[in-house]
């Protein structure tokens, strides 16, 4: 036993040797770790921001790397949407020598894997979390790249508001950040603004039985003009043809996790449905350009602003490098958290003098007749934004 | 309202019910809880969704991807299960979790990890009014087609020799094995059951949720295991009266408990199953077995 032991031992040692002296030298690489949801639920929304990371570094790589100096070597693997394995593949890609984090589109398996890289000081970026809370719950190397939920629910509000809307009904679900905040700020916003909400009510995540509450709607005393809720797939589909199918016709309306190719291919029953995007290919824009490049880097259109989303990190994250001209962690922290008015892709993106959530546009979409239809580009006033 | 309440307690009830059917069918005669019994449901979303896009009628559809379900869910226990058959308990729960596993990858892998939308046809999402109050087409037929089917099932346990000498081998299978009735026959049976049970509640599923995505099936089948527990493991009317009662305290929790409280239903629906089998360990309707030493 004890032999066989050793004789592992040796050769575990000999093989140790041999990888360290025929690995060849990387003087100059980078490894950007990507705890990413390749299955379950946040697979949809992950996959497509990874695909535009990747395109972004695939094109640096080819010019160079970050900075045209560090050859970027991108570890992905799969958190399979579950908080805990999102910590065990961070643990095992800090281990791999990370010296950047990409972690998933939400905020509570972002906030797993911050809590692994805060203390090392890794910087850490969500592909499109978006939770304000995210950045502060873990700390200065969390940064969030997507429109945060209180900016995009402030940019919803105030169009509400603008077309007459005074009575809201606010649909949240306590199982995800997400789902449990981004209607109350819009809430918060609305009654600001001479709104009233006049019902609440609240759904258990990826259980499709919405009876009751439609129900409930139904029967108050004082009907909503408006319900809005962050649910996205399967709970959105289930919510908005249950709720159409009790012969509710009160309009719905969303956030940026339903500007997705399931929620329009559900066609006439999302009519009217607003939502919010990261940006809006206008003809003769970046954004425009950047969806051709896409289309033929990856042999499909984007399927949302994810994309772009995805490819400006990696814009970001090279500026950051070139800022801190090193490879050092703290130092693309620093640069990364004083960047303003940096062009990206969908405009200006600022970072300096924000809690690591990103000051940019925000985009309201509105389906009509199976199509996104675009409606307008907010910046929403700061004052009025609500703190996280 | 309350009347409103009671139709969709009754219909959320049906479907539970029919699914908790379909793993009480199986686990009456070979002993197995069929976790894979929500990736019948999934298997079924998706031939829904194929023969659609590919044109086929809607009726035409739901045929096709119920009968689907009845096959894949025989099939599953031909390549499965028949080699595990005598195994002990724990031995087939973890095939049944290995099958479910597996699917779900093929379904994310093969299909998307993106659920697909469903187009519902608009007849089904519409709704009309009795007297002051309006009733959804989509929970009628969910009811009608629930009770449809449990008349059925029933007609077929009681009036057909196969369904005779199911309810014998839920009972005892040996004795019944002595009186010449091939096991085979009778154990494909209760699989093809179960996956006509696992495919009708998949399309009153998804009619529901308008939506199809690779781990649709796991609440489901996990709501149908509590039910079946509730009502008897391996009884047929426990499963059905567990899966109605379980949707009904489900939709009354959500329609009456207050906003603050409401997140906490399923825990308090879990406590109520505890209770119920702290009271009767054996389930309300306990399953009638002969003891083998």
């Amino acid at each position: 036993m004890s032999q066989i032991r050793n004789r592992s031992v040796l050769l575990a040692a000999i093989s140790a040797i041999a990888v360290v002296t025929a690995a060849p030298v990387f003087a100059e690489e980078i490894i950007i770790g990507a705890a990413t949801a390749q299955t379950g639920g946040l697979a949809p929304y992950d996959q497509p921001a990874l695909a535009g990371l990747r395109m972004a570094i695939d094109e640096l790589n080819a010019k160079g790397g970050l900075a045209g100096k560090y050859k970027v070597n991108l570890i992905i693997k799969d958190t399979r949407s579950d908080t805990a394995q999102t910590a065990t593949v961070t643990q095992e890609l800090i281990d791999a020598g990370a010296k950047i984090m990409i972690t998933p589109c939400d905020a509570d398996p972002s906030i797993s894997a911050g809590q692994l890289t805060q203390p090392l000081g890794i910087p850490s970026l969500t592909l499109c979390g978006s939770a304000p809370v995210l950045t502060q719950a873990v700390g200065d190397v969390m940064f969030g790249t997507y429109p945060a939920d209180n900016l995009q629910a402030t940019a919803v509000a105030d169009f509400a508001i603008a077309e007459g809307k005074r009575k809201v009904f606010l649909l949240t679900s306590p199982d995800a950040t997400y789902v449990a905040n981004l209607p109350e700020y819009f809430g918060k916003v609305f009654e600001k603004k001479g709104g009233k909400i006049v019902g609440r009510g609240t759904f258990t995540m990826n259980q499709p039985d919405f009876s009751a509450e439609i129900t409930n709607i139904k029967g108050l005393a004082e009907q909503p003009d408006l319900i809005m809720t962050a649910a996205y797939e399967p709970d959105f589909p289930a919510f908005i043809q249950q709720l159409r199918g009790a012969g509710i016709t009160i309009p719905v309306y969303g956030a940026d996790a339903i500007g997705t190719p399931t929620i329009k291919a559900l066609g006439k029953l999302v009519d009217g449905v607003v939502y919010t995007a990261a940006g809006y290919p206008e003809a003769g824009s970046k954004l425009e350009a950047f969806n051709a490049a896409f289309a033929k880097h990856a042999g499909h259109a984007p399927e949302s602003t994810y994309e772009v989303n995805g490819y400006e990190i990696g814009l970001i994250l090279d500026q950051a490098v070139k800022t801190a001209g090193s490879d050092d962690p703290k130092a693309i922290r620093d640069a990364i958290a004083n960047l303003k008015d940096f062009e990206g892709i969908t405009g200006k993106i600022t970072y300096a003098g924000t809690d690591r959530m990103p000051l940019r546009p925000v985009v309201l979409m509105r389906y009509e007749g199976g199509e996104p239809k675009y409606v307008e580009t907010v910046v929403p006033a700061a004052a009025d934004v609500p703190a996280p | 309202m309350i009347a409103q309440q009671i139709i969709n307690a009754v219909s959320l009830g049906g479907v539970y019910a029919l699914l908790a059917l379909g793993l009480a069918i199986v686990f009456s005669i070979v002993g197995l809880i069929n976790f894979a019994h929500g990736e019948l449901m999934t298997l079924t979303g998706y031939v829904l969704l194929a023969a659609l896009i590919a044109g086929v009628p809607f009726p035409a559809a739901v045929l096709l991807a119920v009968i689907c379900a009845a096959v894949a869910a025989v099939a599953m226990e031909r390549i499965a299960f028949r080699p595990m058959r005598g195994a002990s308990v724990t031995s087939l729960l973890l095939t049944s979790f290995a099958v479910s596993g597996l699917l779900k990858v093929i379904f994310q892998n093969g299909v998307s990890a993106r659920p697909q939308a469903v187009a519902i046809p608009s007849w089904m999402t519409g709704a009309f009014s009795i007297g002051d109050f309006t009733i959804g087409v989509g929970p009628t037929i969910s009811i009608v087609v629930s009770i449809l089917a449990l008349i059925a099932l029933e007609f077929f346990l009681r009036r057909t020799v196969t369904g005779t000498a199911m309810r014998a081998a839920a009972e005892d299978f040996d004795v019944v094995r002595l009186m010449g009735i091939p096991a085979n026959r009778i154990i494909a049976t209760a699989f093809l059951l179960s996956g006509l049970l696992a495919g009708l509640a998949a399309m009153l599923w998804v009619a529901s949720r308008a939506s199809v995505d690779p781990l649709m099936g796991f609440t489901p089948v996990l709501k149908a295991f509590i039910a079946a527990v509730v009502g008897g493991l391996g009884s047929l009317p426990g499963a059905v009266a567990g899966g109605f009662l379980l949707g009904v305290i489900e939709v009354l929790l959500q329609a009456t408990l207050p906003a603050a409280i409401a997140p906490y239903r399923d825990a308090i629906v879990l406590s109520g199953v505890i209770a119920v089998l702290l009271i009767r360990p054996q389930g309300l309707i306990p399953a009638v077995r002969v003891q083998r030493s």
